[in-house]
């Protein structure tokens, strides 16, 4: 079967119960995106989503389907698809991380020689090259997290399913990570599942997410289109009108003018922002600043946390009046 | 790719037989279990029995060596199935050591930092996880029981004659049935209490501890009950009853070792029971997530 023809991840009505506790609560949803955020407060089922996709924990009803196969029926066969980090320490303290990732590798079914060469390719990827012979025990959370990364690598999956990944990061090692996530998701051909209750990961990363709250979906969005359909909504600070105004209006933009050279414009679907400036060059007008109006992952989440359940957030209503820098 | 070129890529390399896949934890255990000295040494050791063994069969059928040594030990040192069994035995002993030695560090490692989660996100069933580590106690133990007695039997038997061969062609059988029953009790028990304490040292201590102080306390049960059904705590003497009927000994030889104490049928029960009661322990506490209840 050709994974790029299905979605990645579909969920029809599925149901987990760990004890007596439902902990998924008919979740239904698909997920398409190159990099798909999970995100939730914690408690809200996101970990025993990963483990339900991974066969850990079997669903009591529904069921859960990754690239159109059924997870109960071919779990094994998925397993060779999926790079799994999980969230806590999960290591062989006293391996060496080169022999460690290899092992893994091995385990994924790659023969011995191909197993240790991209072994050493994934420690270089991840950046912990020069301290791949020492014991994993000895490293730091850190070089923890980036190793965990590397044994996912290794085996060169198609579905990486990240779990917290910039847990106990600093600050730099954090923007190392996401900047390996998106690599990895600009790579193509990989599709990359990111559970974390940071926002900003997954607005870093992420062209889908999906939120869950208590166990139920709360929204499935699909940050891309948020994103393009943001763009429409402009502010832009001029030097002099010189009939730019009008040539804009012209184009079928609604348009507003404040003092200060200031303008307000919203742009129809057909109409790109390199039109605006083809127009300012015609006629010689600066552009000084220009803003685009953004429904940030932080409003969405927040609607959804609030709001009833589900809602498919993909054409959300105009959120209030909010700016982010645009860059010319 | 070069190691310099930094870039994602998925592999559509070649890969191993899915079937075989467990066969990676038994080589990587085994190389682990290997880069200790003290455990390479204490291998090396149990092999000196079995070059013992192998000089006393040569020096049953040597009377140029007898002569030389001065002793004429061919009508005491017979060459029989009392005499497997009896080398089993010892080989036995040493090879339950050679177990809580190296089961408890194969799995403990693995589950003192989570790693369980890691081997089963792969395309690796939980039952091959556990016949891959069950397949290192399997060659180590197979290297103190049946190997050495069938190449024994062999010796014997090529210095012996084919009439010897024929006569005792059972103990093949009874070579392998009692190794192989002695290997999956054991290895089972000892992984299960590994799997269960997850400690390493403690696991160790478990796995000695349950082979003396078990027996000590079955005899408890023994005195104060009146009874001989507290011997069933006692792995090593259960097995020396199903062994003395798989190797046939004589009548003289089983009251030797109170072979009769206990019925067959019930030190069977008592095998099978442990190696369920292993099989339910590791099926409960081996999994990548713990689901607490309650």
């Amino acid at each position: 079967m050709n994974e790029t023809a299905s979605p990645v991840i579909e969920l029809q009505d599925l149901v987990v119960n760990l004890g007596q506790r439902t902990i998924l609560n008919h979740l239904s949803g698909s997920l398409s995106g190159r990099c798909i955020g999970l995100l939730g407060p914690n408690g809200s089922g996101k970990s025993t989503l990963i483990n339900t996709l991974l066969g850990f924990y079997p669903p009591a009803s529904g069921s859960a389907r990754i690239y159109g196969r059924d997870i109960q029926q071919n779990i094994k066969e998925l397993r060779a698809l999926i790079g799994y980090m999980p969230e806590s320490d999960s290591f062989i303290a006293d391996m060496s991380g080169i022999r460690f990732v290899r092992y893994m590798a091995e385990i994924s079914g790659l023969p011995p020689r191909e197993a240790m060469e991209r072994a050493h390719e994934a420690f270089f990827y991840v950046g912990l090259g020069e301290a791949r012979y020492r014991k994993v025990g000895t490293y730091s959370l850190g070089m923890k997290q980036l190793v965990k990364l590397a044994q996912a690598l290794a085996h060169g999956p198609k579905l990486l399913l990240l779990d917290e990944p910039t847990n106990g990061l600093d600050p730099e090692a954090r923007t190392r990570m996401l900047q390996l996530v998106r690599e990895i998701r600009d790579a193509g051909g990989v599709n990359v599942l990111i559970s974390s209750h940071l926002l900003h990961d997954i607005e870093e990363c992420c062209d889908e997410v999906i939120i869950l709250k208590d166990g139920k979906i709360a929204a499935i969005c699909n940050l891309e289109e948020e994103r393009k359909a943001n763009l429409k909504f402009l502010e832009l600070e001029i030097s002099q009108e010189n009939g730019f105004v009008e040539a804009i209006a012209a184009l079928g933009c609604e348009t507003a003018r404040f003092s200060g050279g200031r303008l307000k414009i919203v742009l129809p679907e057909a109409i790109e922002v390199g039109e605006l400036y083809r127009l300012a060059v015609e006629h010689t007008v600066q552009i000084r600043r220009m803003n685009y109006r953004r429904d940030s992952l932080e409003d969405i989440f927040l609607r959804a946390m609030e709001g009833p359940q589900p809602a498919k957030l993909s054409s959300p209503p105009p959120p209030p009046p909010r700016t982010a820098h645009g860059s010319l | 790719m070069a190691v310099y070129k930094r870039s994602y890529k998925i592999y559509d390399g070649p890969r191993t037989p899915a079937g075989m896949r467990f066969s990676v934890l038994t080589r990587f255990s085994l190389s682990k279990l290997f880069e200790s000295r003290i455990f390479t040494g204490f291998v090396v050791m149990c092999l000196f029995p079995q070059l013992l063994a192998a000089f006393q069969i040569y020096f049953a059928h040597s009377a140029a060596a007898q002569y030389a040594l001065n002793l004429h030990l061919d009508s005491v040192l017979r060459i029989d199935n009392s005499w497997f069994a009896a080398f089993l035995g010892v080989q036995a002993w040493l090879g339950f050591f050679i177990v809580a030695a190296a089961a408890p560090g194969m799995v403990t490692r693995d589950l003192a930092n989570q790693a369980l989660q890691l081997y089963l996100s792969r395309p690796l069933s939980r039952a091959e996880y556990m016949l891959g580590k069950l397949s290192v106690l399997a060659m180590l133990l197979s290297c103190f029981s049946w190997i050495p007695s069938l190449l024994l039997f062999g010796l014997q038997a090529s210095l012996e004659g084919h009439g010897w061969l024929w006569k005792n062609f059972y103990l093949i059988g009874s070579i392998l049935g009692s190794s192989w029953l002695w290997i999956a009790a054991m290895s089972l028990f000892a992984l299960a209490l590994s799997v269960w304490v997850r400690w390493r040292f403690a696991a160790t201590g478990l796995i000695v501890g349950s082979m003396f102080l078990l027996p000590g306390f079955g005899e408890a049960i023994n005195a104060v009950l009146r009874t001989n059904w507290g011997s069933l705590l006692n792995f090593k003497f259960v097995m020396q009853v199903i062994w003395a009927s798989l190797f046939r000994l004589a009548p003289d030889v089983r009251r030797l070792i109170d072979a009769d104490q206990i019925p067959l049928w019930s030190a069977w029960a008592s095998m099978l029971t442990l190696c369920a009661f292993s099989l339910l322990l590791i099926n409960r506490r081996l999994k990548a997530r713990e689901v607490i209840t309650g």
